[in-house]
Parts: structure tokens; C-alpha cells; sequence
């Protein structure tokens, strides 16, 4: 891999505590002396924030895809009467 | 839970379908309970599995016993959470998050254009960071020709998607000063 890809993944291990407590050490020592280090490690942690955003957006989408199947297709009628029927009784 | 098996959206949702069956009605009639609607009661739903398949899918996922019980759990944390407290447009919270407040405004803009731009590559990194899925499944999930090439590829895409957030907050610090 490229260098660049290589800083990538070893800010990746080490926010993710995939690295040897050794590696890690030496990697903060490394923050001290590269001042670029700290921002790139701002910018990956924001990037994992948005994967994390875009991702739960689009489980929720999915979700929302299942719950628009069960109230519409006529096998499981029965099962959305039951659950209406919850709601009848308060 | 293997992850394997929820792979692909179709796997998703059988999982999903199969949730519904099992705890809706219970997560239901708490809601009703509680005296909120069946619209609330599918809003609180939605929200508890995103919950659920972040756990199950996490690197983290520990055995739940009672997989019923747990699920109540989530339903009522957040049924206290958003309308006992009054706050019932309150998205999911990312309390395990860390982002930096300043950037928090510029995300949404930024996963707008990531959702057009580079949406192939925030596929992957899904099924990496949330999915949780083995190197192998996203190589065979991708097309890619080995476990190298998937690895090499996620790290070109958290270089592309870091820059774009690079980029925006740089634009973002030159429009607050």
C-alpha cells in the first residue's frame, strides 16, 4: 500500500484499539512530533461519525421497508388486526 | 450472532420481519400502556432495532439471553426518553459518537454529497465499521478478487471520505471566522 494508506490504517488501528500497546505508545509519541497527526486524527474519528450516520440512515430505511410490507401485504393481515386491536382496547 | 448471516438487505429482512413478529405485539401493548399510539408505537419500534442490529453486529456483541426482555428494554428507554421527557421529534441519539461540535453542522451537507459522490464507497465502509462483516464476505459482497484488494479498497475510501470531511471543515472554519 501507498504511505498515505498506510497512515490511514494506522490511525484506523489505533482508534479502534486494534494496536499492540507497544505500537500504540510509539504512536502517540509520534502525535507529539507530527503536527499533522492530531488533525488527520480529527478528521478520521468525523469520518467514522458519518459512516456511522449514513449507515443507521439506511438500516432505519430497510426497517421502515420491512414494517411497509407487513402493513401491506395480505399474509400478515391477521397479525396487523392483532396489533390494531391492542390499541382499540386503551 | 453470525453476521454472515445478515450480509445482504434480503437477509436483513428476514431478520427484521421475524423481530417484528416476535416483539411488536409486546413493544405494543407497553406503548399502549403507556397510553401512546400505534404510530408511536412503530416509531419507538424502528428506532429500538436500529439499536438492536448495532449491537448484534458489533465487534463487541455479548449474548443476550432473553432476547425478548432485551428488546422491551430498549422499547421503554426510549419510550421515557422521547415522550415521557416531551421531546418526541428527537432523532436516535449517537451517544457513542465523538464528534467534534464544531463539524457536527457541516455533517449533514457532507453526507448528502457522500450519498450521491461516493456512494459505493460508503456502502463499503458500512459493511466494515456498522455491518461488521468479515474481510472475505465484503471482497465476495463487492467483487473485489481477494481479501487484499477489499482491504486496500476500504482504506482508499476512508482516504477519499476523510478528505471530503477534511475539506468541508476547512470550508467550514473559513465561513465561522
Amino acid at each position: 500500500m501507498r504511505t498515505s494508506l498506510n497512515n490511514i490504517k494506522t490511525i484506523d488501528d489505533y482508534l479502534l484499539g486494534n494496536m499492540a500497546p507497544g505500537d500504540a505508545l510509539l504512536f502517540e509519541a509520534n502525535m507529539l512530533l507530527n503536527s499533522d497527526l492530531p488533525d488527520d486524527m480529527k478528521h478520521q474519528q468525523n469520518t467514522y461519525a458519518i459512516i456511522r450516520q449514513y449507515s443507521s440512515q439506511k438500516i432505519k430505511a430497510e426497517i421502515v421497508a420491512v414494517q411497509k410490507i407487513l402493513a401491506t401485504a395480505p399474509q400478515h393481515r391477521g397479525f396487523m388486526h392483532r396489533i390494531a386491536d391492542i390499541f382499540k382496547k386503551h | 450472532m453470525n453476521n454472515n448471516k445478515l450480509s445482504t438487505v434480503k437477509q436483513r429482512e428476514a431478520f427484521f420481519m421475524a423481530l417484528y413478529k416476535k416483539a411488536f405485539p409486546i413493544v405494543a401493548r407497553y406503548v399502549a400502556r403507556m397510553g401512546g399510539s400505534l404510530e408511536e408505537a412503530q416509531d419507538i419500534f424502528q428506532d429500538m432495532l436500529v439499536i438492536y442490529y448495532e449491537k448484534v453486529a458489533s465487534a463487541q456483541a455479548e449474548i443476550i439471553v432473553n432476547e425478548k426482555a432485551y428488546l422491551l428494554g430498549i422499547a421503554k428507554k426510549l419510550w421515557v426518553r422521547r415522550y415521557k421527557a416531551g421531546l418526541k421529534n428527537q432523532p436516535l441519539n449517537d451517544f457513542d459518537i465523538e464528534v467534534i461540535p464544531d463539524e457536527q453542522l457541516a455533517n449533514g451537507k457532507i453526507l448528502h454529497y457522500l450519498e450521491t459522490a461516493g456512494k459505493k464507497c460508503m456502502e463499503l465502509l458500512k459493511a466494515y465499521y456498522y455491518d461488521g462483516l468479515p474481510v472475505s464476505n465484503v471482497a465476495t459482497l463487492f467483487g473485489y478478487s481477494g481479501t487484499h484488494s477489499a482491504t486496500v479498497a476500504k482504506y482508499k475510501c476512508l482516504e477519499k471520505v476523510r478528505e471530503t470531511v477534511k475539506q468541508n471543515s476547512l470550508n467550514y472554519a473559513d465561513f465561522i471566522e
